[in-house]
């Protein structure tokens, strides 16, 4: 899968976990998810790390160094799903 | 008795708290505190906002020390920690180095610092010195002050652990989902474990994995502190969690068949602890085998039928429950529902709270809450609930419900969402509960 696809199917999986009043094709990729951005917060980090674990087989956690750059934006969150997924 | 020790049952080099660099010992521990001691500044009271749990604690402990009073802001939004300081008179705030605030003068504690190799005796706190003030949740009103006494504290945490039979031979270590700022969180998370010789986690993990490295880095058996919040994850996140000697939950109801899972999951028992932060834990139970709440042992009921209050030595006066209870035995209750949520339908009288908890006991239902929408002068009233119940149908839930409430309580409409807009620390405010229940009705019609 293309990271444009895999971007649009995170998008989607955000929006759908997290019951956002959001089109999923109108997140910026590159726009803030937490505080200013979408405005996020860490229970809505929980939930979708759980979305994320079950959808792609990856354990999200926080001692990852690169944690913050992961959870800074839709791209960088697909980027991450990319390396670290096992299904 | 009019003085108890900081710290209990440690031996000078028994491991207090695992820091990033290592173990910290009880002996270096206080000479953490000796050290910060002299460099506070000449304030009555102190915002603590140090991010490790840690670090917090020898904030907590030279500030006592040094006869201050430490402020638990409920969380670190600029207005809360502004409106606490300018409500508390002179105080200063007690901060991660490089993470002021703004308008307040702040004392950063340099992470990484070099360790002082200065020795100090255990301080003995006078119990009657008030320590900590917690601030009542902001789900049931105006937020307010409730201070607390070292002699509460210390009798909570003492009680919990004889309650559990918490000695460091049966476990050393406490790890905990839950902010060291907020009322159970200093209890369980803090007080309970200096007060029975245990050691910390300094971090507060948030995802499952998280979780699962924070026992791991601890050694010997722990107890996991959490909320129902994070055990639902770690249950659904399906991982293998290193051997726990029990799980401690507060702050929102557990639902039963969260706890069987979490205890066959986990191989522990799930205990949860009743609590409100005016008074602080005053009873606990094991969620699998009880409705009922059993008393800690220093506190008692008080007053009748329906207005009961918890009474203790520590407490300055008989405190009155926030929720209605059925007392059903000799230190026992049943919670029936906060007072502030009867409600009145049709000439007949429920409490939400009796009725969310009878939908979170269908079979299925992962979280859900009633609502009572405010419709002004309407001549009947129908209730709303929102229901998280993944693969489960309107009918379903419906059909459940039919057997466990009074028909005139069917929830009209009966929303089914992916969750509940639960804040922090588990709880639902009722203004986000609101939000919802609007956006969601709107979306069906």
């Amino acid at each position: 899968m293309s990271l444009l696809a895999l971007e649009r199917e995170v998008a989607a999986l955000i929006v759908q976990t997290l019951k956002l009043k959001t089109d999923w094709s109108t997140i910026h990729p590159e726009a803030a998810l937490f505080g200013d951005g979408l405005g996020l917060d860490s229970i809505d980090a929980l939930e979708l790390s759980l979305a994320i674990a079950q959808t792609y087989g990856y354990q999200v956690k926080s001692s990852d160094p690169e944690i913050k750059e992961t959870f800074s934006s839709l791209r960088s969150l697909a980027r991450a799903i990319e390396k670290n997924r096992t299904k | 008795m009019s003085n108890a020790p900081l710290i209990a049952l440690y031996g000078p080099d028994d491991t207090l708290a695992w820091q990033a660099d290592g173990a910290r010992s009880a002996g270096e521990f206080l000479s953490d505190v000796a050290e910060l001691v002299d460099s506070l500044p000449d304030f009555p009271s102190v915002l603590n906002l140090l991010s490790s749990r840690y670090e917090f604690l020898v904030g907590f402990a030279a500030a006592m020390v040094r006869g201050q009073v430490t402020l638990l802001p409920q969380s670190r939004a600029p207005q809360t920690l502004r409106r606490i300081a300018g409500e508390n008179g002179d105080c200063y705030g007690l901060t991660d180095r490089g993470d002021p605030v703004e308008g307040l003068p702040c004392v950063a504690l340099p992470s990484g610092r070099r360790r002082s190799d200065r020795t100090m005796r255990i301080p003995q706190i006078p119990l009657h010195q008030q320590v900590a003030v917690a601030f009542t949740s902001g789900s049931t009103g105006q937020p307010t002050p409730n201070r607390k006494t070292w002699g509460a504290l210390v009798s909570v945490a003492r009680d919990t652990g004889s309650r559990f039979g918490l000695t460091a031979g049966r476990c050393r270590a406490v790890v905990a989902t839950v902010p060291h700022q907020h009322m159970f969180g200093l209890e369980a998370s803090v007080m309970l474990p200096i007060q029975h010789g245990l050691a910390m986690h300094p971090g507060r993990p948030l995802f499952p994995e998280d979780v699962r490295m924070a026992l791991e880095e601890v050694s010997g058996r722990s107890v996991l502190v959490t909320t129902p919040l994070h055990l639902r994850a770690c249950v659904m996140a399906g991982l293998k969690l290193p051997p726990v000697e029990m799980i401690l939950s507060a702050t929102s109801p557990l639902a039963r068949e969260l706890a069987r899972e979490a205890e066959e999951r986990f191989h522990a028992p799930v205990n949860e602890i009743f609590g409100f932060a005016e008074a602080g834990s005053v009873a606990s139970r094991r969620t699998v085998n009880a409705d009922e709440w059993q008393m800690l042992d220093a506190v008692t009921l008080t007053g009748a039928e329906p207005d009961w209050s918890v009474q203790a030595d520590y407490l300055p006066r008989p405190i009155r429950f926030p929720d209605r209870i059925a007392v059903t035995g000799h230190r026992r209750f049943r919670v029936l529902g906060r007072m502030e949520d009867q409600v009145n339908i049709a000439g007949h009288r429920a409490s939400l709270g009796d009725l969310t908890r009878k939908l979170l006991e269908i079979d299925g239902v992962q979280d859900g809450a009633f609502y009572l929408p405010e419709t002004g002068h309407a001549p009947l009233t129908r209730l709303t609930a929102v229901v998280v119940a993944p693969g489960k149908t309107h009918r379903d839930i419906q059909r459940a419900l039919r057997l466990s409430i009074d028909p005139v309580f069917f929830p009209r409409p009966l929303l089914l969402v992916p969750r509940l807009p639960r804040n922090e620390t588990g709880k639902l405010p009722r203004e986000a509960l609101r939000r919802l229940v609007e956006e969601e009705s709107a979306h069906e019609c």
